[in-house]
C-alpha cells in the first residue's frame, strides 16, 4: 500500500470524554466489525477495563475506509497526494485508542510517537479538562496534526461555544474547524473520516530504504510468546526475514507479520507508515524494549529512532503471598504481569513480619489497584498488600550518601539522617471558579505551595499548586471530585525532590512491631495519623482470647494507643432442624477468613488491615 | 456406633406456619397464610410418598414454624400422614414443637391420641419485657398453665426453650427465667443465646442502631449462669445448649449429633440419607410449587468425602458434653482426631479450651464459651 493512502492517528482526551466510543463508531462504519460482533467500548477487552468502563491500555487497530463516491471529487481537491484518483481509493487508517487517566499518560505519549495526527476529543458539556490539556500538549510536542472534536453534542445541555473558546485560550489551538460529533449516536462520523484523510498528513518513508520500525508496545501471549507492536517508519518488514532489535542487539526470525483488525490478522509485509505486529518466537519480554528500533539484520545503515523516556514508578507497596508456599507462584504471576506492562516493576524483599514477598512499583494508585485486581482475578494466589507509599530520598549524615527509599522499613535511625526529601508534584486543577477557595484550603492543609490562578472563562479557572506527591496520590482526586461536585479535574507532573520534616511512624501490635504497617509521615501530622490508624486497626482485627494493645510510635515514643478486649463468648445455638450443613458452612467460612490473615506474635491480622493505613488517612 | 449409610431410623417434619414471624426468626416459614395449610398437607403427602415401604423408625420430630398452629383437624391429618409412611418402634420418641398459647385442651387431646411422647415449648422467657421484645404472643403465666395441663394429660416429657441475650434483658432477669423454668417441674431445658440473622428485622434494627445487643460480658455471664444453675437443679448438660433430667435427653437430636442418618420432609428440611446431606428449598411457596409439580424439592445436596465426614463429626462431637471417644473416632472415620488440625489441637489443649480424659476429648468449661472458635479450626 502506498503511504499516500495511509493515515496514522491517536484518539486522545480527558478520561470519559468518549474516545473508546468514537473508536467503536469508526470500526462499525467501515465494517471492521459487524453489528452482531459489536459491544460497547469494544477495544476495552481487559476484564478490568470492562468492569471499570475505562481504558487502561492503548489499543491499535487498522481499518479500511472508502470515501463516499459523490463527495470524493470535493475531498480529493484537499488531498495532499500526487496522483488524485478519479474513483475513491481505499484508505488504511491506523487508529490507536488511548487511556485518559493520568496514571497511564505514558501510554498516550508512546502512542503519539507512532502517529502523524491526533483527534482531540472534548466533551461538549465538560469542556477542556486537566487531561485534555496534558494530552493536547503531548500531541503538540510530538509534532502531530491535531483535529479538535467536540463530542457528546447530543447531551441535553451543552456549552459548545464556550468549549470552543476554551480550546483556543487554554490549549492555543485553532478551533474554527472543530468537528461536531456524537460518538454515541453516530452523528458527524463521516466528517471525522474526511478530516482524517484531508487534515492528517500521510506518513513519509521510502519502502526501499533499510527497515526502521518503532516498537511502541508489546504483549505476552502464553502460546505464541512475545507479540511486538510496531510502526514502520522506513523500509519494509517482511515475513520470514531476519530482524534485529537495535538496542537489545538480538536477532530473530519474523515468524509472523500482521495487522490488528481488531483481531490479529497475518499478512506478508508491512510498509512505511503501517502499524501492526511481528511475532519472533521470543519468549521473554526482557529482550523486547518498548521504544527500541527494529531493523533488518545486515542492513547497518539504519539509525535508531529516538525512543521513549522510561515511565517513572512513583507508588510502591509490598505484596506477599498469604501462604508462604505460594511465593514462586506469585513470582510467576508478577512476571507475567510485567511482561505485558513495562511500567510495572517488582523485586524480591523480605519482611520479619510477612516473610518473603515483593516490593512492587506503580505509576499511580489506579495502576496499583488494577494490577492487584488482575492478580486476584487471573491468579489464584492469596495476597497481603501493604499500604502504598511514594519514594523518598534520604541524605545520610557524615557520608553524604543518598538513599532511595521505597519502603519505610529502609529508613535509617533518625540520628543518621541529614536530610529527608520527598517528591513534589506540580498540580494543575481545572475547576469552577466558585470552588477555588475550597480547593486552595485543601492544598494548604496538605502542605501545598500556591503558584498561579488563571481564569479560563466567565466561571472556570485553572489553579496551579506544588504539593508533596504523598499528599495527592491517595485521595486528592476523590476530594476534588466531591468538593466540586464532579466538575473539577486535575493532572500532575513530578518536578523533583524537596527536603521536609518527615518521620517514620511505627505500629506495634501486642508489643510486636509490624513493619508492614509502618509509614512515613510529616511530623506535624504524625500524631493524628497514628491515632486514626490504631483506631482503624481496632476495627479490622477481631477479638482474640486475650487482650491486644495497639500502639503507634515514633522511635520509642508512643503517640497513640488502643486496646482490643479479649474474646469472651463465641458459641452459637442449635443446629436447627438438623441443618448441619448450614452450621458447618458457617463455621468453615470463619476459618476460610483466617486463611487471609497473617500471624504476628500471637495475633492474627487480616489482610485488609494492611490497607487500613491508607484508609485511616481518608477519615479526617 | 451409628452408620450414616444405614437406612435412617429417624425422621423430621417441618411445619412452616406461624401466626406472626418473630423479629429474630429466620426459619423457613410463612406467617399469616393459613390458607396454604391444605396445599401444604397435599404436598407433604406427595413428598412422603417417595419413601419406599413403611420403614420402622425410633424417633419422629415435628418442628417448625409451629406445628401446633395447625387447626386440630389439620393436625390430625398431619399425624395420620406420617403414621401411614412410617412404622413406629415400640418405645419410639415422637416430639412436637409447640407455642404455649396454641395448646388448648382440644389440641393436647389430638397430640395424646396421635401418640406424641414429647412436647417442646417455645417458652423463650419468663419476663414479660423480654417476651415483648421477642414479639411473642404469650405471657409468663401461660407457660406454667400449659405445662401443668400437659402433665395432667400424661405428657410427662416436656421441654422448654429459653433465649438469653435479649436486648434489654439483665443478668438477674435471666436467672429468674432459669429459676422459673426449673420450678415448672419440666424434664428438659434448652438455652439459646439470641443471634442476629441476616434478613431478619432484628438484623436491620441492630444495623440502624434501633436494637442494642447485650454486652458480650453479660452474655457470657448468662451462659455461665445456665451452666451453673441447671445442673444444680438436676438438669445435666448433654450438649452446649441442652440440659435434661435422667432419661429425658432428646433422642432425636442425638441422632443428628452422632452423625447418623435421618429422613426429612417439608420446606427447608435437611436430611442425611445414604451419606448425602441434602436440603429442601427454604421458600414455602417454592417448595409447594415444586412438590405439587412433581419436581424434586431439593435445593442443595452434597455427598461428603470421608474427610468431610470426619471433620463434621468433630463439630458435632465437641458440642456434646461427653466429647469425642478418641479411639472410636479413629476407627469410625479413619482419621486420628488430632491429625485433623494438629497445631490447633495442641494449642487448645495447652490453653485449656479442650481437655483429654477417659479416652475422650471434650471442650473444657472455658472452651464451651468459645466453642465456635475451637470447632472452626477443625473444619
Ligand atoms: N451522551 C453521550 N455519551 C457519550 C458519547 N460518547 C461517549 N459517551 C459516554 O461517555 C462514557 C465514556 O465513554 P468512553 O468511550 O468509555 O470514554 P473514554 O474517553 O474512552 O474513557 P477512558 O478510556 O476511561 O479515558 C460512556 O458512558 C459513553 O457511553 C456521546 O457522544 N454522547
Ligand atoms: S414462633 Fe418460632 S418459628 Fe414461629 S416465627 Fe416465632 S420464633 Fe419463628
Ligand atoms: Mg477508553
Amino acid at each position: 500500500m502506498s503511504p499516500e493512502f495511509i493515515r496514522n492517528f491517536s484518539i486522545v482526551a480527558h478520561i470519559d470524554h468518549g474516545k473508546s466510543t468514537l473508536a467503536d463508531q469508526l470500526l462499525l462504519r467501515t465494517g471492521a466489525i459487524t453489528e452482531r460482533e459489536f459491544k460497547e467500548q469494544l477495544l476495552d477487552d481487559l476484564d478490568v477495563e470492562r468492569e471499570r468502563g475505562i481504558t487502561v491500555k492503548a489499543r491499535a487497530v487498522a481499518i479500511d475506509y472508502i470515501p463516499d463516491a459523490e463527495r470524493w471529487p470535493g475531498l480529493a481537491a484537499h488531498l495532499k497526494c500526487a496522483a488524485k484518483p478519479g474513483k475513491p481509493p481505499t484508505f488504511e487508517l491506523n487508529l490507536i485508542d488511548t487511556p485518559g487517566h493520568v496514571d497511564f499518560h505514558y501510554e498516550v505519549s508512546r502512542s503519539l510517537a507512532a502517529c502523524e495526527g491526533a483527534l482531540l476529543l472534548v466533551d461538549a458539556f465538560q469542556g477542556v479538562q486537566a487531561q485534555t490539556v496534558a494530552n493536547a500538549y503531548a500531541a503538540v510536542e510530538a509534532g502531530l496534526e491535531i483535529v479538535p472534536v467536540i463530542n457528546k453534542i447530543d447531551l441535553p445541555v451543552t456549552r459548545i461555544d464556550e468549549v470552543l473558546d476554551e480550546i483556543e485560550t487554554v490549549i492555543g489551538l485553532d478551533a474554527t474547524d472543530a468537528l461536531m460529533v456524537s460518538a454515541k449516536q453516530g452523528i458527524g462520523i463521516e466528517e471525522v473520516f474526511e478530516a482524517i484523510i484531508t487534515r492528517i498528513p500521510p506518513p513519509q518513508g521510502d519502502p526501499k530504504a533499510p527497515l526502521r520500525a518503532l516498537v511502541f508496545d508489546s504483549k505476552y501471549d502464553t502460546f505464541r510468546g512475545v507479540i511486538t507492536y510496531v510502526r514502520i517508519m522506513e523500509g519494509t518488514l517482511k515475513k520470514g526475514e531476519k530482524i534485529r532489535f537495535m538496542k537489545g542487539g538480538t536477532v530473530h526470525d519474523a515468524l509472523e507479520v500482521g495487522r490488528f483488525r481488531p483481531g490479529m490478522e497475518p499478512c506478508n509485509s508491512l510498509g512505511p507508515g503501517q502499524t501492526g505486529y511481528v511475532i519472533t518466537g521470543v519468549k521473554e519480554v526482557v529482550h523486547v524494549h518498548v521504544g527500541d528500533t527494529l531493523t533488518m539484520q545486515g542492513e547497518q545503515a539504519a539509525v535508531a529512532l529516538p525512543g521513549y523516556k522510561q515511565p517513572q514508578q512513583m507508588v510502591f507497596c509490598g505484596m506477599y503471598p498469604t501462604d508462604a508456599t505460594d511465593f514462586e507462584k506469585l513470582r510467576e504471576e508478577l512476571e507475567r504481569m510485567s511482561l505485558n506492562d513495562a511500567s510495572f516493576s517488582f523485586s524480591p524483599e523480605t519482611s520479619d513480619a510477612l516473610g518473603f514477598g515483593f516490593r512492587c512499583g506503580f505509576l499511580g494508585m489506579l495502576h496499583m489497584e488494577i494490577i492487584q485486581q488482575r492478580l486476584e482475578h487471573e491468579a489464584d494466589v492469596g495476597l497481603i498488600q501493604t499500604a502504598p507509599n511514594v519514594t523518598y530520598e534520604i541524605k545520610k549524615q557524615r557520608t553524604g550518601e543518598v538513599l532511595h527509599i521505597d519502603n519505610p522499613v529502609d529508613v535509617p535511625e533518625s540520628g543518621d539522617i541529614e536530610e529527608f526529601r520527598e517528591p513534589i508534584a506540580r498540580v494543575n486543577f481545572i475547576l469552577p471558579s466558585s470552588n477555588i477557595g475550597i480547593i486552595m484550603q485543601l492544598c494548604e492543609d496538605r502542605r501545598g505551595t500556591y503558584k498561579a490562578t488563571e481564569y479560563l472563562g466567565p466561571d472556570r479557572a485553572q489553579l496551579i499548586y506544588e504539593l508533596p506527591l504523598a499528599e495527592i496520590i491517595y485521595d486528592m482526586h476523590d476530594k476534588l471530585k466531591s468538593a466540586t461536585r464532579g466538575y473539577g479535574t486535575m493532572d500532575y507532573d513530578i518536578i523533583g525532590f524537596r527536603p521536609a520534616d518527615l518521620v517514620k511512624l511505627d505500629i506495634m501490635v501486642k508489643g510486636v512491631k509490624v513493619e508492614a504497617l509502618a509509614m512515613i509521615v510529616h511530623r506535624d501530622f504524625a500524631e493524628r495519623r497514628g491515632r486514626q490508624l490504631v483506631k482503624r486497626l481496632k476495627k479490622e482485627i477481631s477479638k482474640h482470647q486475650f487482650e491486644i494493645a495497639l500502639q503507634a510510635a515514633i522511635g520509642t515514643r508512643v503517640i497513640a494507643r488502643e486496646t482490643i478486649s479479649a474474646l469472651r463468648k463465641n458459641v452459637t445455638a442449635k443446629c436447627y432442624g438438623g441443618d448441619i450443613t448450614r452450621k458447618r458452612k458457617l463455621l468453615a467460612k470463619q476459618k476460610e477468613g483466617k486463611k487471609r490473615m497473617k500471624q504476628f506474635g500471637q495475633v492474627e491480622i487480616p489482610q485488609k488491615a494492611f490497607l487500613s493505613v491508607l484508609e485511616a488517612g481518608n477519615e479526617e | 456406633m451409628t452408620d450414616p449409610f444405614a437406612s435412617p431410623r429417624a425422621a423430621y417434619v417441618h411445619v412452616p406456619f406461624c401466626r406472626h414471624r418473630c423479629g429474630y426468626c429466620d426459619f423457613p416459614l410463612i406467617a399469616g397464610r393459613d390458607d396454604l395449610i391444605g396445599e401444604y398437607l397435599k404436598a407433604l403427602e406427595l413428598e412422603l410418598a417417595t419413601v419406599e415401604g413403611r420403614p420402622e423408625i425410633d424417633t419422629l420430630f415435628y418442628g417448625g414454624g409451629t406445628p401446633t398452629h395447625l387447626p386440630p383437624v389439620k393436625l390430625r391429618s398431619l399425624f395420620a400422614l406420617l403414621r401411614r409412611t412410617f412404622a413406629l418402634a415400640a418405645d419410639a420418641e415422637v416430639s412436637v414443637e409447640a407455642n404455649p398459647l396454641d395448646l388448648d385442651d382440644q389440641r393436647i387431646a389430638v397430640l395424646v391420641e396421635a401418640g406424641v411422647t414429647r412436647v417442646s415449648l417455645g417458652a423463650q422467657s419468663f419476663d414479660a419485657s423480654s417476651l415483648k421484645v421477642l414479639e411473642r404472643d404469650h405471657c409468663p403465666e401461660d407457660i406454667a398453665d400449659v405445662t401443668a395441663r400437659l402433665g395432667r394429660q400424661g405428657l410427662c416429657n416436656r421441654s422448654v426453650d429459653l433465649i438469653f441475650g435479649v436486648p434489654g434483658q439483665s443478668l438477674p432477669q435471666w436467672v429468674q427465667s432459669l429459676d422459673a423454668a426449673v420450678s415448672l417441674g419440666v424434664e428438659h431445658i434448652s438455652t439459646y443465646g439470641l443471634t442476629y440473622e441476616k434478613g431478619t428485622s432484628f438484623w436491620k434494627r441492630r444495623d440502624r442502631g434501633g436494637l442494642n445487643p447485650v454486652e458480650e460480658e453479660t452474655e457470657r455471664a448468662m451462659y455461665a449462669a445456665a451452666m451453673d444453675l441447671l445442673p444444680a437443679a438436676g438438669f445435666e448438660p448433654y450438649e452446649l445448649s441442652n440440659f435434661a433430667r435422667d432419661q429425658f435427653r432428646c433422642r432425636h437430636n442425638q441422632v443428628y449429633w452422632q452423625g447418623a442418618s435421618y429422613f426429612a420432609f417439608g420446606p427447608g428440611a435437611a436430611r442425611y440419607v445414604g451419606g448425602i446431606r441434602s436440603t429442601n428449598h427454604r421458600s414455602v411457596t417454592t417448595w409447594l410449587k415444586r412438590v405439587l409439580a412433581g419436581v424434586s424439592a431439593i435445593a442443595e445436596s452434597e455427598e461428603l468425602t470421608r474427610e468431610q465426614r470426619a471433620r463434621e463429626l468433630v463439630m458435632l462431637g465437641l458440642r456434646q458434653t461427653v466429647g469425642i471417644d478418641v479411639s472410636e473416632f479413629a476407627e469410625r472415620t479413619g482419621f486420628p482426631l488430632r491429625e485433623l488440625a494438629p497445631a490447633a489441637f495442641d494449642r487448645f489443649i495447652a490453653d485449656g479450651l479442650m481437655e483429654e480424659g477417659g479416652g475422650h476429648v471434650r471442650l473444657s468449661r472455658e472452651g464451651r464459651f468459645l466453642a465456635d472458635t475451637v470447632i472452626a479450626e477443625f473444619l
